[in-house]
């Protein structure tokens, strides 16, 4: 049952990242100009003038004054043999540029999911259970300001004070002698230091959010018969607590491994941006804005993908530990 | 400011005092930066005085003969941002721009001959100069660079400005360091074409290196492009080599340049910082045969947004920068963090002109609203219409002068008439103007047109270029509509800008920055519609850049003025070149097509008070560009 299951939802991914890349192709095509005209508009921007013959020839090379389904063709054709093109603005192949950077993205955000986990589940039963303590208020009122703080606008603050009244840069993953090193012991111990900064910034709204879900669930199955006959028959209040009524709010945690992920890396653009992390983040914000059309492309396919696979497993997930799911 | 003028002419004086007495300096020995002297001890690299060329350029530092160490450290945008790379290590071209930007002295070549009627022009290099792998830069380098690749259609079309009427110049070597360019016609404007950074391209690169990368030198072209995910030879080619202006230009720490730093770390896709140190075979020493450069490493970290730049600043992380950080709403914070971050403020001189320039198309697709704009005393109408110097108060916070456009007055280009007719604000004029034309008020206040429709019209702006423009342009609506015109400020997206008004033609009027000091090299895009930035006339620019063939034909006063811009642009005498020039700019104001508000005010950059032999005060210029020709190799820190 749940293998037909997995080979169904394996199956349809295919039209589905075929609609994806077909869809996302044509969005990073839609504004009006190409790589070339805001390459030449940014340089502007500068005061820098370009020579006009040699953009004329650059489009020509490039391919961009061809028509939409050629360029995507183009485009598709070679990402089926593995070939994600060449980034016009880096004249680099894709490839090339985005492998560390996805590798690191996902490092931050396994971490900050992990963050997230282990501030918000012990602090959700905790405010469940001790409803409306002294404990509970400040929890809720820290949770509410994480909710409501923007979290690039959290970055902003931390960096402004971090100069300002430390005269430290809280920016970056790495110190500087790490920055080029190739990996090692005492590299990942250095961003062991530094990760911890963007983690938190990135986790706060998640913790909050996920603690009032937490406290919601828990609150409503704690009044229930079952727990009251468990208490009744002796269960320790702790073993009670876990076992029973905690599983069941569980749910939501399993769910968000479907959307936490592509949300904390697409959602940790502008933050990344602030803080200039070397994760995907920045790098795909600007190949979007300079209409870098295969480096964005690469990266928006490879984040579809994650969050088709992030689906998969989380529903693979709450159908082991849920016996009540069922599937069609 | 005066004082900074003085010392930066006296700097220039002496400048050109050493080259004079480059020979003595030639009998010298040199001293080398201590790192560099360790490597020579441990046999890593020849001695420095086998690493100069016999002459190598002479150069008087403005302050103090310097001391070696040190890191620069300027910030960079992670995106489109190389050209900053390229303004701080210089266009290492043949020749260069002087301090003032009045000038064009030799830079790789250590002198150079013009003949009389400017179609031949022959290039001495320096014996003994050599790459900074230690190969060494002959004239072999430039007819490769020439022939292999400017003239190369496969590889890129030719640019205009190694052709004249069409025809690319011939390039000959005389010996093995003299070259000869010469033109089918004068071209008086080459040296200056030369001396800005798109001229770089007869010494940009080493024959030695980038061949390989070429099928004409290299069988295996094939396994090489194969072996480095390259689509084609051009790709593979400007991802080792680069190109002048692209990113790839500072992405191979491994191309040898004639800069006086050289990429270790590179500026690619998602770099966090770009480092570059000192070239041990660069080129140039100061009056007391130190090697230039003095600093040994430029270190620029890149920072994706243009708020954190500021905050680096501020933190005392930034040793110089005038890019990015010289808008006006930095000031104030920059100028609060002064004394904390350790850096005094240095001044981005305007060369002249002003901000923001309104271009009304007169090559307007709707024939009403082409020949409302084509009207000369509509145009006249609507510049008496706004009170200049009330803008200037208001959205300019008081920094500037009323101005229409061109060099200011202490400039040897400035023309009078053009830059100072109808600036007095006189609404009763510009309303009898109008009246006479027969544009009668309709009910709502705005005038109509001889058809009954109304005269309204959008200027285009780009709000993110210099915001302070969207703030002018909604102050000249406010006058406007008191004459009874109704425009409406278009605020848009820059590439959208871009596409509408300099590619399809379709704006009704748009601003732009209008700098301008009509200097060779640079355009005079606001009295000769010649090239995209004209939108006032971007058919005609089609016209004239195409030959004939694409655009429209433009009117007889049009034609004139393109006709001398040629004749100037073959002239080598300056007084006659200004003379043509001067003849342009007379039939502009007579024509008196685009209007401005105020003079272009300086901007200012940041520098770390320690830094010397940086000059208070440099112009600010794309053709220049600033800061390259301050000469960066001469700056050092104070203990």
């Amino acid at each position: 049952m749940l293998l037909t299951y997995i080979v169904k939802r394996i199956i349809w991914t295919i039209p589905f990242l075929f609609a994806v890349s077909l869809v996302s192709f044509a969005l990073i095509q839609a504004p009006p100009g190409d790589y070339l005209t805001t390459f030449a508009a940014t340089l502007a921007q500068s005061g820098d003038m370009v020579d006009e013959q040699r953009l004329e020839a650059l489009r020509t090379r490039y391919g961009l004054d061809q028509p939409f389904i050629v360029q995507y063709w183009k485009w598709i054709s070679g990402v089926l043999q593995g070939d994600f093109g060449i980034s016009f603005e880096w004249q680099q192949p894709v490839s090339h540029l985005i492998w560390e950077r996805m590798a690191l993205s996902v490092c931050l955000a396994l971490s900050t999911l992990l963050f997230t986990w282990a501030i918000a589940f012990p602090i959700g039963i905790y405010s469940a259970v001790r409803k409306y303590s002294i404990g509970d208020y400040i929890v809720t009122t820290i949770g509410f300001l994480g909710l409501a703080l923007p979290n690039f606008l959290l970055a902003l603050v931390l960096m402004y004070v971090g100069v300002v009244y430390f005269g430290a840069n809280v920016g970056g993953l790495f110190s500087q002698e790490y920055q080029m090193a190739p990996w090692s012991w005492a590299k990942v111990v250095d961003l062991l230091e530094h990760i911890w900064i963007p983690v938190v910034i990135l986790g706060t709204s998640s913790s909050a959010a996920l603690i009032r879900i937490m406290r919601a669930n828990l609150l409503d199955e704690l009044n229930k018969p079952y727990v009251t006959t468990a208490r009744a028959k002796g269960l320790s209040e702790f073993k009670l607590l876990i076992k029973y009524p905690v599983r069941l709010a569980l749910n939501p945690f399993v769910s968000t491994i479907g959307w936490a992920f592509p949300q904390l890396i697409s959602g940790a653009v502008i933050t990344a941006f602030v803080l200039s992390l070397p994760t995907a983040g920045p790098l795909l914000l600007q190949a979007l804005l300079a209409q870098d059309m295969y480096l964005a492309g690469a990266f928006i396919l490879l984040l579809c993908t994650l969050t088709v696979v992030g689906m998969l497993v989380s529903d693979i997930l709450l159908a082991l530990l849920d016996p009540r799911i069922r599937y069609q | 400011m005066k004082q900074t003028q003085g010392r930066l002419v006296t700097a220039v004086s002496a400048l050109a005092l050493s080259a004079a007495l480059g020979a003595e300096a030639w009998a010298q020995t040199y001293d080398e930066a201590p790192q560099l002297a360790e490597r020579v001890a441990a046999g890593e690299l020849p001695p420095v005085e086998e690493r100069l060329p016999a002459e190598p350029e002479v150069v008087t530092p403005i302050e103090s003969i310097g001391t070696y160490g040190g890191q620069l450290r300027y910030g960079l945008r992670g995106s489109s941002d190389h050209n900053n790379i390229l303004r701080m290590v210089g266009p290492q071209g043949l020749v260069r721009w002087n301090m003032d930007y009045t000038e064009v002295i030799p830079n790789v070549a250590h002198e150079f001959e013009v003949n009389e009627d400017a179609t031949e022009f022959t290039f001495h290099l320096r014996p003994g100069m050599k790459w900074s792998d230690g190969e060494p830069f002959t004239a072999d380098d430039v007819l490769f660079n020439m022939l292999d690749l400017v003239f190369n259609d496969e590889f890129a079309p030719t640019p205009p400005r190694y052709m004249t009427d069409g025809t690319p110049a011939t390039v000959e070597k005389l010996d093995d360091h003299t070259i000869k360019f010469t033109f089918t016609a004068p071209y008086g404007d080459f040296l200056a074409e030369l001396a800005s950074p798109l001229g770089q391209h007869p010494v940009l690169y080493a024959r030695h290196y980038c061949s390989q990368f070429m099928p004409a030198y290299n069988d295996q072209i094939d396994e090489l492009i194969a072996a480095n995910n390259a689509s084609d030879w051009q790709n593979l080619y400007l991802a080792k080599c680069g190109d002048i202006e692209i990113p790839a230009r500072w992405g191979n720490a491994e191309r040898p340049t004639l800069d006086p730093w050289i990429i270790s770390e590179p500026y690619t896709g998602g770099a966090v910082r770009v480092v570059m140190e000192r070239n041990p075979y660069f080129w140039q020493v100061d009056t007391e045969g130190n090697q230039l450069p003095y600093i040994d490493t430029l270190l620029s970290p890149i920072a994706q947004d243009v708020e954190s730049l500021i905050l680096d600043a501020m933190g005392g992380r930034i040793d110089f920068q005038i890019r990015h950080l010289d808008a006006a709403a930095n000031r104030p914070v920059l100028a609060e963090n002064r004394e904390a971050g350790g850096y005094e403020f240095v001044e981005a001189s305007s060369v002249g002109g002003v901000n923001m320039i309104i271009n009304l198309n007169l090559t307007h697709k709707d024939p009403e609203l082409r020949e409302l704009f084509n009207t000369r005393d509509f145009r006249v109408a609507l510049s008496l219409g706004m009170d200049r110097q009330s803008i200037i108060d208001t959205a300019l916070l008081g920094d500037g002068e009323p101005w229409q456009q061109g060099p200011f007055e202490e400039h040897p280009n400035f023309h009078e008439q053009i830059s100072t007719q109808y600036l007095d604000y006189d609404p009763d004029e510009a309303n009898r103007l109008l009246d006479e034309l027969g544009f009668a008020p309709g009910a709502d206040g705005v005038r109509q047109l001889p058809s009954g429709r109304p005269i309204k019209f959008q200027v285009d702006v780009i709000p993110t270029l210099q915001p302070e423009q969207v703030d002018m342009l909604e102050l000249i609506e406010q006058y406007w509509a008191e004459i009874g015109v109704d425009m409406d400020v278009n605020a848009l997206e820059r590439t959208f800008f871009y596409e509408r008004t300099s590619n399809s033609n379709d704006h009704d009027a748009a601003v732009w920055g209008g700098q301008a000091s009509w200097v060779p090299g640079e355009i005079p895009q606001q009295i000769v519609p010649v090239h995209h930035d004209s939108r006032w006339g971007i058919p005609w620019s089609f016209w004239y850049n195409s030959g004939g063939e694409r655009g429209e034909e433009p009117p007889a006063s049009v034609k004139q003025r393109m006709e001398l811009y040629d004749q100037a642009r073959a002239t080598v005498d300056p007084e006659a070149r200004r003379a043509l020039i001067h003849q342009i700019a007379d039939i502009a104001a007579e024509e008196f097509e685009v209007m401005g508000v105020s003079k272009a005010v300086p901007t200012y950059g940041i520098v770390k008070t320690n830094l010397m032999n940086v000059p208070p005060a440099m112009p600010s210029s794309w053709y220049y560009p600033t800061p390259a020709p301050t000469l960066l190799t001469t700056w050092y820190w104070a203990e």
